[in-house]
């Protein structure tokens, strides 16, 4: 079925992590200087203004640091309402907005902040690959 | 002279028909007819208008009065936007740039379903924050506030009924001001009073958002003069003094928000009593921005006036309520009264009102939301919970 969802358009900036995506790999700007990650992907280190940035793959994994359920929902999101709106924290550091999968948008309560998640990949077209993340069995 | 009281707003006007009006109204003719009305109320011709201040629209604005502002601003970061204008306009009196200020608001949010416009501006597709963040069904304001009451309710073991108070007692306030939406049966067939049941049993937005936790979507102009003290005093109308004013911001984009129960009001709202010199207890009313019924209980925790986790009591206790201690959003809110999508104009109308003791002009004296503050701090909050404007204002 064609993918009927908002598809970004990759920048130069970012396309390191969307040539990442297409491999299944979750790509992340870490800054040289200081060494953290940061997210959004940046021309400059947020934390310490360095501009030398680079790529390094992210394990994938992180918590849940926040979540609320979206009960309506425009064009594609339309059909898959209710569904489940999450922010990530990395374990690298910094933090990911998401849908999460494989939870229970009609039991909010079920869904805990905190749970360990994993990160996995939706073909959206030929060259974009959208990660969303998934509640990890072990933290249940 | 100090930056405190540098300067007066001397005047607040709206449009002529705000809410939903039966035919469409474009929001350049919502800011027009709110500046007539300020002209008029304060007795300063419009070709004395010396800067123009508005989200986006000045020169046009400008254009159409047929005058040549030598300041122009259009700072445009959400609702908020308007308290930032207010504090940019005292600088410029201040440093003698200008005598006279303009803040004008028009926005039909409500008509733009009809006839377009609406006065949102889309953000670029390419900008990282939004390719990271566009793929995930978000679906306006609400989705991202719903996440924010999430936080709120685990870090301090609140629940959405505790903020569903901030609702019924908003709606209190409205039943008092005949130009709310949602005043009455006679205004709206869903207007007047309403109890914690129909908040927490109203249709699911964005869980745990319900409707009646989320502000209202209605056209609204309005207009402020503000002026130097020489030109405050010979006015016909009240002035009411800029004692403190600070703009802050935390993020732009929610995926930047440390702490999704802690906005910049915190810190806008230190300089700006700071600058005043009076802190959150000599504070006699409050106008919060209340897009949502947890904007405005976070922002009174940001602004000292409960503590923190604790905003919500101040309207489940009764403090915020007619005859309460700290009186807040006494128009009906961005809940009841109107919301026209950037809600500060909607703020600094009715603090200017209050404090000027006028807050029943226009509603032939119809008793009831006045009151006696003398003191007042005012918050807009824009964006995602993102940036944050406050004034701290004083009658004359």
């Amino acid at each position: 079925m064609q993918y009927n969802k908002p598809i970004p358009k990759p920048s130069p900036l970012t396309q390191p992590f969307w040539d990442g995506a297409k491999e299944g790999k979750l790509m992340l700007p870490k800054c040289a200087d200081c060494e953290r990650v940061h997210w959004y992907p940046r021309h400059i280190c947020p934390f310490c203004h360095s501009m030398d940035i680079e790529w390094i793959e992210g394990s994938g994994e992180g918590r849940i640091y926040n979540y609320a359920i979206q009960n309506r929902a425009f064009g594609g999101w339309a059909e898959e309402a209710p569904f489940v709106t999450a922010y990530i924290d990395l374990d690298e550091g910094d933090r990911m907005v998401t849908v999460l999968r494989g939870v229970d948008a009609s039991d909010p309560t079920s869904i805990k902040i905190g749970s360990r998640v994993k990160v996995e990949f939706e073909q959206a077209s030929d060259e974009i690959h959208i990660p969303f993340f998934r509640v990890m069995e072990e933290s249940a | 002279m100090s930056l405190s009281g540098a300067a007066a707003i001397v005047g607040a006007a709206e449009a002529v028909e705000i809410g939903y009006p039966e035919e469409p109204i474009t929001s350049l003719q919502l800011h027009i007819e709110a500046i007539k009305a300020v002209s008029d109320q304060t007795g300063i011709p419009i070709s004395d208008i010396e800067g123009v201040f508005s989200t986006g629209w000045s020169s046009e604005l400008a254009e159409h009065l047929g005058i040549h502002p030598k300041y122009i601003d259009t700072t445009s970061v959400g609702g908020c936007s308007f308290e930032m204008h207010v504090h940019h306009a005292l600088l410029a009196v201040y440093a003698g740039v200008i005598d006279v200020a303009l803040v004008s608001h028009g926005q039909n949010g409500w008509s733009a379903r009809r006839i377009g416009g609406g006065g949102r501006r889309g953000g670029d597709p390419t900008a990282p924050a939004t390719q990271m963040s566009m793929s995930y069904g978000f679906s306006g304001a609400p989705s991202n506030y719903s996440h924010a009451m999430v936080s709120h309710n685990h870090k301090f073991g609140t629940t959405p009924e505790d903020f569903a108070h901030v609702a019924v007692v908003t709606r209190e306030w409205a039943t008092l001001n005949p130009r709310a939406v949602m005043h009455s049966k006679e205004t709206h067939e869903f207007g007047g009073p309403i109890t914690l049941d129909d908040v927490n049993n109203s249709r699911i937005i964005s869980w745990p958002l319900t409707l009646l936790h989320c502000c209202l979507v209605t056209d609204h102009g309005g207009a402020v003069l503000i002026a130097k003290p020489e030109i405050a005093k010979s006015l016909k109308t009240t002035p009411v003094w800029i004692a403190g004013a600070a703009e802050n911001m935390s993020h732009s984009n929610m995926l930047e928000m440390d702490d999704f129960t802690a906005t910049s009001a915190y810190t806008s709202g230190k300089a700006a009593y700071e600058m005043a010199g009076l802190g959150a207890d000599d504070m006699e009313l409050a106008l919060l921005y209340d897009s949502f019924t947890l904007t405005a209980a976070i922002t009174a925790e940001m602004l000292g006036l409960a503590p923190r986790g604790e905003g919500y009591k101040l309207w489940k206790e009764g403090h915020a309520a007619p005859g309460g201690r700290l009186p807040i959003n006494t128009n009906g809110g961005g809940l009841s009264f109107n919301h026209s999508g950037m809600y500060g104009m909607h703020l600094l109308i009715e603090a200017y009102r209050q404090l000027s003791g006028t807050a029943e002009d226009g509603v032939n004296g119809i008793a009831g939301k006045q009151t006696n503050a003398r003191t007042c701090v005012v918050n807009g909050t824009g964006g995602s919970l993102s940036t944050t404007g406050t004034l701290v204002l004083l009658a004359d």
